[in-house]
């Protein structure tokens, strides 16, 4: 008898609603509306990447994959990935997918973990809102600051993985 | 408040709608270009979708929990008081299970700083965050266990770093000014 992760999973978020909702039942209609918005704010984007993960597949050969980032091209990959990351949609539960499927297409995982590091904290597409909120400063030295932990966080998942 | 929602779902139904139509014409593109390959990519969003889509409902699940039982609001309001040692500590563990993306995290980090959080907490908070635990189911499946603790375990050190060394660049940058200004 083997039993799917995914259903595992769903057991213990619908437990966890369930002492949610003994506990406090119109929080728990809260959550479900919270949940909603999620589900409507992240799915259509999770198609969006589900086609572009097909196009790639069809249309990208394995082959220059792995030569932009795969182990052959060395610490260049974490950059191209980094980069990669900094154009990727603002939704981070649609970046695990796509590495994931980056990784089996011969990615290496530095280049990995740089495309979702940059992915979840580093948008061009959110770059507008962060220079208004918080100034050009404070905008420059974060994002770069980033950019060069995550290279270094690059590196070790290339010497520890 | 109403009326501020109700703009809220519009724009979310305008997103959504803008994400399909942007998917099925790429979709459509390649589908003309070879009418195999169209079919090769209904596969992959099909097989990937059939994959995950429990994960998904559960993760989708907890972080609405996390966010109604623990608001973010009420996390903010406790990091912004604290100060020194303290507040970087907590800005460097708490952000990691806070679910959302840069559009809804940036507005928290200005109420932060409103609150009068240091540079440093601010920013140790942003890095923080990017340990997306609540994902961490997703994450496992996609990259493994290894890479999704790994990843996580080097978050902490790394919002901390970033906090300091940030902190350290933003005031100098200050005094230069201030000292060349004069």
């Amino acid at each position: 008898m083997s039993v799917n992760n995914g259903t595992i999973y769903l057991l213990i978020a619908f437990i966890l609603l369930l002492i949610s909702a003994l506990k406090d039942f119109s929080k728990t209609t809260k959550v479900l509306k919270v949940t909603g918005i999620i589900a409507l704010t992240v799915f259509p984007v999770l198609f969006l990447i589900f086609i572009l993960m097909g196009t790639i597949e069809a249309f990208v050969s394995k082959e220059s994959i792995a030569v932009w980032l795969g182990s052959g091209s060395g610490i260049l990959s974490i950059v191209t990935g980094e980069i990669l990351g900094c154009f990727a949609l603002i939704q981070p539960a649609t970046i695990f997918p796509f590495a994931g499927f980056l990784h089996d297409s011969g990615a290496e995982y530095g280049a990995v973990v740089g495309f979702v590091m940059t992915g979840i904290a580093i948008g061009v597409s959110t770059l507008p809102l962060e220079l208004k909120l918080f100034g050009k400063r404070f905008t420059l030295v974060r994002n770069l600051l980033t950019f060069i932990y995550v290279f270094i966080i690059g590196i070790v998942f290339m010497v520890v993985l | 408040m109403n009326d501020k929602r109700k703009i809220q779902t519009h724009k979310i139904t305008r997103d959504a709608i803008t994400y399909l139509i942007i998917a099925f014409f790429i979709w459509g593109i390649a589908s003309m270009l070879s009418l195999s390959k169209g079919f090769l990519i209904g596969e992959v969003v099909y097989s990937t979708f059939v994959n995950i889509i429990e994960i998904i409902i559960a993760v989708f699940v907890i972080i609405g929990l996390i966010q109604v039982w623990i608001s973010p609001q009420k996390l903010s309001k406790i990091l912004g008081k604290e100060a020194g040692w303290k507040g970087l500590a907590f800005a460097s563990t708490i952000p990691l299970f806070i679910g959302g993306s840069l559009f809804t995290i940036f507005p928290l980090m200005k109420m932060l700083r409103e609150k009068g959080a240091s540079n440093a907490v601010v920013l140790a908070f942003v890095s923080a965050w990017c340990g997306k635990v609540p994902l961490l189911p997703l994450e496992v499946e996609f990259l493994g266990v290894r890479f999704a603790i790994l990843r996580i375990l080097l978050i902490i050190p790394f919002a901390i770093a970033i906090g300091i060394v940030g902190e350290l660049i933003l005031e100098r940058w200050r005094a230069v000014k201030y000292d060349g200004g004069g």
